[in-house]
């Protein structure tokens, strides 16, 4: 066994003693994942997993290190920018994340990414254009 | 600022670039003469916008470069670290084209691990969120 590992091993023991805490914190990342483009709020959340809401922001940001919110917004817009990608248009997207304004969608979505989602559409097509220059260049 | 570019110190350019590129399923992006060397950079094929690893010859050169990177190699500690959907799953796929691992796919809270040799002078470390 590697120095490294055997740390990682001890760590382990010594963060990840609570293994029922654990399985639910990582429980309520599946079930965000599952419904990111769902109407969810910490009510609805800590619902679903039978738990206090403060319990769960408590747990959720000392095993993640980001709040269940924080999470799902960084979720969606990963999403939004695979939806963008594929060509679909800005207000399509934002409806297919779970957002329902178009404008706060584009707002959030500058804050995060640094682009607004059509400066992000457009340098996406650009760059698939120059792939497939070269892609054409090359065979 | 923009952080565009990860350095992994590699001990032979070539071999680097047909290991990320065969194993890791990495695509090239850049490849510049430098000198004797090369400015290489491969990126995901699964991000190709995302950020570029440069394959850089710093431990020929740069004596303190090889002696670091041997040290975190000799114990096994990852030089970097990529992130992936299954861990498990490439974990099966690497060592069937003969990739060696220092550690197994591994449950460590919220992630799972597992460490890979890129027989360049580096572990790198697979990640899966949990």
């Amino acid at each position: 066994m590697t120095y490294y590992e055997s740390e990682v091993l001890k760590l382990k023991k010594i963060m990840y003693p609570n293994s029922g805490q654990l399985d639910a914190i990582r429980g309520t990342r599946n079930y965000l994942d599952k419904n990111c483009s769902e109407d969810l709020n910490l009510d609805v959340i800590s619902g679903a997993r039978y738990m206090s809401k403060f319990h769960l922001l408590r747990l959720f940001k000392k095993y993640y290190g980001q709040t269940p919110i924080q999470y799902l917004t960084d979720k969606r817009i990963e999403k939004a920018k695979a939806c963008l990608k594929t060509g679909m248009s800005i207000s399509e997207t934002c409806f297919a994340i779970g957002f329902d304004s178009p404008s706060s969608f584009s707002t959030l979505f500058k804050s995060k990414t640094g682009r607004t989602p059509s400066e992000f559409q457009k340098s996406n097509f650009h760059n698939a254009g120059l792939s497939l220059h070269a892609d054409l260049a090359s065979s | 600022m923009r952080a565009k570019i990860v350095g992994v110190p590699v001990l032979d350019q070539e071999k680097a670039l047909e290991f990320y590129t065969t194993k890791l399923d990495f695509i090239k992006k850049v490849d510049v003469p430098v000198g004797n060397d090369r400015w290489l950079t491969v990126v995901s094929k699964e991000e190709p916008d995302g950020a570029e690893v440069l394959l850089e010859p710093a431990p020929l050169h740069f004596e303190p470069a090889r002696t670091y990177q041997k040290a975190l190699f000799d114990a096994g500690i990852p030089y970097t670290q990529f992130n992936v959907d299954n861990v498990q799953h490439e974990y099966e796929r690497l060592l069937g084209l003969g990739v060696e691992f220092s550690v197994k796919p591994t449950e460590m809270g919220t992630v799972k691990i597992a460490v890979l040799n890129d027989t360049c002078g580096n572990n790198i470390q697979l990640v899966e969120m949990l």
